[in-house]
């Protein structure tokens, strides 16, 4: 069956689907690799702004800042560009070079400098978003929880490792959810920095056979899959990190 | 010459864009795509809030749907279908600051959809029931007493979402829209020596407009703190 004009008379031929599949695996490969590591620095973030040192306290607080109100995009085209120009010409040759270790059958590639640039440029404004997540998880802990754990002689980190974090944890696993879903979302915007991913995927599908109703369609289909997917997947583990309350 | 001296050069080129002689572009296009797009969303989102409260069943759904699918794909997708659709399905050259513009209104409203949905609920059942003894209507009630109140409680989200859509207008860069970031990109290229000093001055534009933001919503919040709050 031959679809009508608006549609450009074609389908889309399986190989082409098949670099949108290739560009949706490394979306979610991306998006899994910032999640983990956002998550990482944002409880370091977050511990650093209840520090007792005013400089520690001032130094979070203009990270948090300056990653929450600057856009996604200047912050990629800023590691992406200006990193890659204050790095000397023979770090950058070997880093647009590829690199290949064979570990028991297992081939590892050094990843592109595109990807890394993504990977920390979104890390850093992810983590930012992170941070002050747990810190709201912070403080709903009750102040009686620290003063209790101080009482039976556990030391400032002890309290906040062992008593405060876990219980903001339960509480700011949702909001986290909701970032992580930010996440697979912002990684759309690595296209930019030419990381192959699920967009960049779609607009070189679009352009190479002109079918751009067809080509947005599967990618609208994959992202919603990936972000549904998640979602659901987030509502399962909830129940075993949350119970006991 | 220095960083600072191609910033300066290039500054005027950064704020306004080719004009007075070319069309308007830089950080006045941005914040022309900001505004515009913060004014659409915001009536798209107490459109969808209200309809979501009084509309009928099969509205509801309607709306609830959508606004939820435009909630999960990323705002580069629907930027594309606008960017790609709008001029085949309608056969007219549609400029691509207007579609960026549709794009983002649509998935700020989407989000204030379900935050202007969230105030209304937040609002005491007995409002509600005060009002329609008195015998106003359920439109009366809502315009009248509930959304006044509901209004107070949306500040920061109506804020924060103004924010994200600030720093949505740099989107406008993947379809070479003449805004501040793509400008910046552009001034890169054509100077190929300091990068980062060129990116980090976008970076500081951006971050006084989003920060003025916060700075007033803040404000807001301080004044309206706990009226009509549950």
């Amino acid at each position: 069956m031959t679809p009508p004009a608006w549609l450009g008379y074609g389908w889309l031929e399986p190989h082409f689907i098949g670099w949108m599949l290739q560009g949706a695996a490394l979306t979610a490969w991306l998006a899994l690799l910032v999640c983990g590591l956002a998550t990482l620095l944002g409880v370091l973030l977050a511990a650093g702004y209840e520090q007792r040192w005013r400089s520690v306290r001032l130094a979070v607080r203009t990270f948090l800042s300056l990653h929450r109100n600057t856009p996604l995009m200047v912050q990629l085209l800023l590691w992406y560009f200006g990193v890659a120009g204050l790095l000397p010409e023979a770090v950058m040759l070997w880093l647009n070079a590829p690199h290949e270790v064979t570990l028991a059958g297992w081939t590892l590639a050094w990843p592109s400098f595109e990807f890394v640039a993504a990977l920390i440029a979104l890390s850093l404004y992810s983590a930012a978003f992170v941070a002050e997540e747990i810190r709201a998880g912070i403080r709903s802990v009750a102040p009686g929880q620290h003063a209790a754990a101080l009482a039976l002689g556990m030391t400032p980190r002890q309290v906040f490792r062992h008593i405060v974090l876990p219980q903001a944890l339960r509480v700011v696993c949702r909001p986290l959810l909701g970032q992580y879903l930010g996440v697979i979302k912002n990684t759309s915007l690595t296209m930019a920095i030419g990381v192959a991913e699920l967009s960049y995927s779609s607009r070189q599908v679009e352009s190479e056979t002109l079918l751009t109703f067809q080509a947005f369609a599967v990618a609208t289909l994959l992202y919603l899959l990936l972000v549904l997917g998640a979602q659901l997947a987030g509502g399962r583990a909830r129940p075993t990190l949350g119970g006991g309350r | 010459m220095t960083a600072v001296e191609v910033i300066s050069a290039n500054l005027d080129y950064l704020l306004l864009g080719s004009w007075p002689a070319g069309p308007l572009g830089g950080m006045a296009l941005s914040v022309v795509i900001g505004l515009t797009a913060a004014l659409l969303a915001s009536l798209l989102g107490l459109a969808g809030g209200i309809v979501l409260t009084l509309g009928s069943p099969l509205l509801r759904r309607l709306v609830a749907i959508s606004a939820a699918l435009l909630r999960a794909i990323p705002v580069v997708m629907l930027i594309f279908w606008c960017y790609f659709l709008l001029p085949v399905l309608f056969a007219v050259d549609v400029p691509g600051t207007l579609t960026v513009i549709a794009a983002l209104a649509l998935i700020g409203g989407a989000f204030l959809t379900q935050a202007v949905y969230a105030g209304i609920a937040a609002i005491a059942a007995g409002q509600w029931q005060a009002g329609l003894s008195l015998g106003f209507s359920h439109w009366q009630t809502l315009r009248l007493i509930v959304l006044p109140q509901a209004l107070r409680i949306m500040v920061p989200s109506f804020v924060n979402q103004w924010i994200t859509l600030v720093k949505d207008t740099s989107l406008a860069y993947i379809v070479g829209v003449a805004e501040l970031t793509f400008v910046a990109s552009q001034v890169n290229n054509r100077e190929q020596v300091y990068p980062l000093p060129v990116f980090a001055t976008v970076a500081l534009l951006y971050w006084l407009w989003c920060s003025g933001l916060v700075w007033l919503g803040a404000r807001w919040e301080t004044r309206y703190a706990g009226v009509g709050r549950k």
